[in-house]
């Protein structure tokens, strides 16, 4: 038997947040956007992206590696599905899948996945180091652990992001239903 | 006397060459453990690495919130931190040294907030499989191998809420203070153990630290002391904070 502990997430409710972002599109992020972390990511493209450079676009988003065989596939066929069901409402959304594997997963590799996945545009892979994954994985709570051979032992979610970032609606699992997902993603819109 | 200085001196320099100087650290020797939630695979081998002696304390974090404010509980943002952070200090009064400024380990600090805190010192967080391998070391001076099991046990049992000093409980043979008996300590990668509570991907998880499982992966099923704590650290997120939980900082040594 598992023993419980009393750990309660006391999400903070008060004051005000100090802006730390000087862009001039960037309004004030909510204290619970996960864009809050600011690092700096590379695209498929190899092009640098922060996470806040997504604010304005309801965001579907995970981590996954490439190199996975089993998990990951399933997880991006999950996402097809929903993207399946798509109307000309949904055409901000954006598909985020950030890498555990910051060795192999550089970005030609995500473009030659994103290429062999036929994912569309409206998909970012991304590439940090080390420390910005271990962060972004805190933030989202997904328990992942590198293993011997190279790949990753890792929980398996999704997440729908507001406009803002702040975590709107979260799925474990895979082979998972759409509806739920696209229910999160329509109040946005 | 005059004698006993020169070995003193020699020594001191002897180790200097041998040792990164680092104040307050030790050297904790490379070797190799096995980790209580892998009772299926092998040994895992850490790395020579230096460990801060003593936890971080009231005192130390005060400096790091006075030269850091977006660290303050006034600034601290909700997803690094949670509404409990430092509410040990005095709310409107935090600054004042004579109130915060202990030597009493520092809790409610998030993992962020400790990754801040190590990062500023030039240091890091230890990785779990550091923490747990220098835990293993006995108390100085020590041969009773039951002894840390005693000295978990006295802790877990206690009940009193009143704060000891770092430095306090016990010093272990690699020289450092407390890894077990004062405050439950924050690693860099506790949610690494991929737990039954997340979907698992069945192809790709090792060994998980779950109920059933947990019986029969641990590496000593009677190490009730350790399945507390890795229980603790899978209950975990970044952003908790709790008046039992602290953490010291680690250093990797640079090859030359």
């Amino acid at each position: 038997m598992l023993i419980s502990f009393s750990v309660q997430a006391q999400q903070g409710k008060c004051c005000s947040t100090p802006s730390t972002k000087s862009k001039e599109k960037t309004v004030q992020l909510p204290e619970t956007s996960i864009y809050q972390l600011d690092h700096q990511w590379q695209d498929q493209s190899g092009k640098s992206i922060q996470l806040a450079d997504l604010q304005g676009n309801p965001v579907i988003l995970t981590m996954i590696f490439t190199h996975c065989e089993y998990a990951c596939p399933m997880m991006v066929n999950d996402l097809k599905q929903i993207e399946s069901q798509f109307t000309d409402k949904h055409s901000k959304t954006k598909f985020v899948l950030i890498s555990f594997d910051h060795e192999r997963d550089i970005p030609e590799r995500l473009n030659e996945y994103a290429g062999v996945q036929g994912l569309g545009e409206n998909w970012l892979l991304l590439h940090g180091n080390a420390e910005q994954i271990k962060e972004i994985s805190l933030v989202l709570d997904i328990s992942y652990e590198q293993l011997e051979n190279g790949s990753f032992a890792h929980a398996n979610k999704k997440f729908v992001l507001d406009q803002n970032g702040t975590i709107l609606f979260e799925q474990e699992g895979l082979q998972t239903k759409a509806e739920p997902v696209l229910k999160a993603l329509n109040k946005l819109l | 006397m005059r004698n006993f200085k020169v070995i003193v001196l020699v020594c001191s320099l002897l180790t200097g060459l041998y040792l990164p100087a680092q104040e307050n650290m030790k050297r904790i020797p490379a070797g190799s453990y096995k980790p209580f939630i892998k009772g299926l695979t092998e040994n895992v081998n850490v790395d020579a690495f230096l460990l801060d002696t003593v936890q971080v304390t009231n005192q130390d974090f005060l400096e790091f919130v006075e030269a850091n404010e977006q660290w303050s509980p006034k600034n601290i943002k909700a997803i690094f931190a949670d509404s409990a952070y430092l509410i040990h200090w005095p709310e409107n009064d935090w600054q004042n040294e004579s109130k915060t400024a202990n030597q009493e380990p520092v809790v409610n600090v998030s993992w962020f907030a400790a990754n801040a805190y190590c990062k500023w010192k030039n240091k890091r967080l230890p990785s779990l499989h550091e923490w747990e391998f220098a835990a293993l070391a006995m108390p100085v001076n020590s041969l009773d191998t039951n002894v840390l099991t005693q000295i978990n046990h006295s802790w877990y049992s206690r009940k009193s809420h009143t704060q000891q000093n770092v430095g306090s409980v016990y010093q272990n043979q690699y020289g450092i203070w407390d890894m077990f008996g004062l405050v439950w300590e924050w690693v860099y990668d506790f949610n690494s153990v991929v737990s039954s509570n997340d979907s698992r991907n069945k192809e790709e998880i090792a060994s998980g630290f779950f109920c059933g499982s947990a019986s029969l992966n641990a590496s000593d099923a009677s190490d009730y002391v350790s399945f507390i704590r890795y229980s603790y650290r899978g209950s975990l997120k970044g952003n908790y904070t709790t008046r039992k939980l602290g953490f010291r900082c680690a250093k990797s040594i640079e090859e030359n």
